[in-house]
C-alpha cells in the first residue's frame, strides 16, 4: 500500500478548527458538520480543513496530545518500554506533518513539536527492526503487533509479509523432502 | 436543498442504513480487498448505494450557486468516495486477470447467492480468458508440433498464495484459531483479543475475514 494512500485513510480523521466565517450545518455523506459560527471551534474532517485553510477561511486549532510536554512524556515511556506503548492517535505521524505543514503558524512550538514526533517514529521504528529481527530468526509464524500504527505498519510491507512468506515456502520444500 | 442522509436501502428485515454506514462499510471492504492476497466476495450493493449516493449528491450539488463554499467542500467529498470506489474495482478486476482460471473453476461450484463475481464481472472474467486461450493458440500453439499443441488450463493458471502472511485487527475475541507447525514445531493454537493486531498466515483467518470479524490493515 502507498503511503499516500495511508496519509488518505488519516485524512478521515476529525480535528479542531476555528472558522473565520459564519454558515449552516453542511450534510457530507460523511456525516454532518459545522454550523460554523465565527470565532467559534467546531470538529472536522482534516481534509476539509486542510482546504479551509489554504483558502484562509479558518484556524486550525491543534489536538490535545500535540503538546511538547505531552509528546515529551510519550516519548520517555516510549523509550523506556520495551514494547510498544499506545500511541495518543491512530495516525500521530501523518496528522503530525500534515496539520504542522499546513498551519506552523496556527499552532504553537510547532518546530519543537515536529522534532518530538520525529523522534517518537524513529523509536519505534528502530524498536520494530529489532523485533522484526528476533522474530524472524525465532522462526515464528504469527506474532501480535498493538498499538502499532498504520503508517508503521505499512512501512515494513512488503518485507517482512514477503519474508515470511518466502521462509514458509522454503520450510514446505524442505518437508517435502 | 441538502439531501437526508437516511436511506430507505436496507437489507431485508434490518432497519435503513445510513450513507455515513455505507461509507465506512465500503472503506473497510475496500482495504480488506486490497490487502487479501485472493479475491473476496463482490460488494456490489454497498458498491452501488454508494455510487447512487454520489449521483443525488452531485445533482444537489450542481443547483447551488457557484460562489458557495459548499460546492468545492462536496466535490471534494465526492472527488474521494470515487477514488475508493475506482481503487476497490480495479483491484478486484487485476485479481480477476491474474487468477482468471482459478477464479472461474472455484465460481462454478458456488451456488447463486454465494456468487464472488458480480455478474458484469464474471462476463468480464469469461471473455477474458477466451481471449487469451484464443490469443495464445494464434501467437504460438499454432505454430508448434501437433503434439505439443494441447493447451492444459489448470496447469497453467496462476493460484493466489493464501499462505500469504497478512496483517489484521481482530474486531471480536476470537478464540481457537490454528496455526500449521512445520516438522520441528506442532500445530499452535491462538486466541485473538479484541481490538488487537496481529501479523498471521491468510489461510488460518481467511473464514473470520469472511465472516467479517477481522478486518485487515
Amino acid at each position: 500500500m502507498d503511503p499516500t494512500e495511508v496519509e488518505f485513510i488519516a485524512e478521515n480523521k476529525m480535528v479542531s478548527i476555528v472558522p473565520n466565517f459564519t454558515f449552516d450545518r453542511i450534510f457530507l455523506i460523511s456525516g454532518e458538520v459545522g454550523p460554523f459560527r465565527a470565532g467559534l471551534p467546531v470538529k472536522i474532517p482534516i481534509w476539509m480543513a486542510l482546504n479551509l485553510r489554504q483558502r484562509q477561511k479558518c484556524r486550525i486549532m491543534a489536538p490535545d496530545w500535540m503538546d511538547p510536554e505531552k509528546l515529551e512524556e510519550i516519548k520517555e515511556e516510549e523509550s523506556q518500554s520495551r514494547y510498544f506503548t499506545k500511541m495518543p492517535s491512530e495516525h500521530y505521524m501523518v496528522e503530525g506533518f500534515l496539520l504542522l505543514d499546513a498551519a506552523a503558524e496556527d499552532i504553537p512550538r510547532s518546530d519543537e513539536i515536529r522534532t518530538i514526533i520525529k523522534d517518537i517514529w524513529d523509536i519505534r521504528m528502530s524498536k520494530l527492526r529489532s523485533s522484526i529481527d528476533a522474530f524472524v530468526k525465532s522462526g515464528g509464524s504469527h506474532a501480535k503487533l498493538d498499538h502499532l500504527t498504520a503508517l508503521e505498519i505499512n512501512s515494513i510491507r512488503p518485507l517482512l509479509p514477503h519474508a515470511l512468506d518466502e521462509l514458509h515456502r522454503l520450510e514446505n520444500a524442505l518437508r517435502i523432502l | 436543498m441538502d439531501n437526508d442522509n437516511d436511506l430507505s436501502f436496507g437489507l431485508s428485515d434490518e432497519e435503513p442504513i445510513s450513507a455515513q454506514k455505507v461509507l465506512k462499510t465500503l472503506e473497510e471492504v475496500w482495504l480488506n480487498e486490497k490487502l487479501s492476497p485472493e479475491l473476496l466476495k463482490h460488494q456490489t450493493e454497498v458498491v452501488d448505494c454508494m455510487l447512487d449516493q454520489v449521483q443525488q449528491m452531485e445533482e444537489n450539488v450542481s443547483k447551488l450557486r457557484k460562489n458557495d463554499f459548499r460546492v468545492v467542500v462536496h466535490r471534494m467529498e465526492l472527488e474521494r468516495i470515487r477514488y475508493i470506489v475506482a481503487s476497490y474495482l480495479r483491484t478486484r478486476l487485476d485479481k480477476i486477470e491474474m487468477f482468471t482460471n482459478k477464479i472461474l473453476d472455484d465460481e462454478d461450484k458456488r451456488e447463486p447467492e454465494e456468487k464472488y463475481l458480480s455478474p458484469k464481472e464474471f462476463k468480464f472474467a469469461r471473455e477474458y480468458s477466451s481471449l487469451m486461450e484464443s490469443h495464445l493458440q494464434a501467437l504460438a500453439l499454432k505454430h508448434m508440433p501437433t503434439y505439443v499443441q494441447k493447451f492444459d488450463k489448470s496447469k497453467m493458471s496462476i493460484v493466489p498464495n493464501i499462505s500469504s502472511h497478512v496483517f489484521l485487527r481482530a474486531k471480536r475475541n476470537i478464540t481457537g484459531i490454528i496455526i500449521e507447525g512445520d516438522n520441528e514445531t506442532g500445530d499452535e493454537e491462538i486466541d485473538l483479543e479484541e481490538n488487537s493486531q496481529h501479523i498471521i498466515q491468510y489461510k488460518c483467518i481467511d473464514r473470520y475475514l469472511k465472516a467479517e470479524t477481522v478486518q485487515l490493515i
